[in-house]
């Protein structure tokens, strides 16, 4: 049954077990086309395990089955693969979160676009993320603001 | 160079499957 389907790939992500996970996500997908939630595991699942090209594929694929905005995803994938522009398009028309703010600023950062880069920061500080200040003094140090 | 760390790659998370098994 798909519940248990369900709890063998919740134990392979909790393991880190990542090509498992992919596996389990496809005989979800194949009982169940477009199930939201094993299209979104089968692409976490890609990226986590390196495999930004299938991930990017998976994605393609899965955009013409269901209505679930894959604009994040594609842009971090792109963003790895260093196709910037391409990544920023992704961003176009989308609503603004902390998720997607982050993943631009790390693309404007690659752009050399320092000062937007930096903008996105400091919107970014009431925010809880991780470690961030170290990408906001690289932003400012690459800006010629570091004595901001 | 100044050190970037790819944080993104952090708030790429599985969706919970809570209800599905
Ligand atoms: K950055």
């Amino acid at each position: 049954a798909i519940e248990d389907l369900f709890t063998s790939l919740n134990r392979h992500i909790e393991r880190s077990e990542f090509e498992l996970a992919v596996k389990v996500s496809n005989q979800v997908l194949k009982i169940a086309p477009g199930d939201e939630d094993a299209i979104r595991c089968k692409v976490v699942a890609l990226i986590k395990n390196d495999c930004i090209d299938d991930a990017l594929l998976a994605i393609e694929n899965c955009s013409k089955k269901s209505l679930i905005d894959f604009s994040f995803f594609k842009a971090y994938c792109l963003y790895r693969q260093n196709k910037l522009n391409e990544a920023l398009e992704c961003f176009k028309g989308k609503e603004e979160n902390p998720a997607a703010m982050l993943l631009e600023s790390q693309i404007l950062f690659r752009l050399g676009k320092m000062d937007a880069c930096v903008d996105i920061y400091q919107k970014l500080q009431r925010t809880k993320i991780d470690s961030l200040e170290i990408n906001f003094v690289a932003g400012l140090v690459s800006a010629g603001r570091a004595s901001d | 160079n100044p050190i970037v760390l790819d944080l993104a790659y952090n708030l790429i998370d599985f969706p919970s499957l809570e209800n599905r098994m």
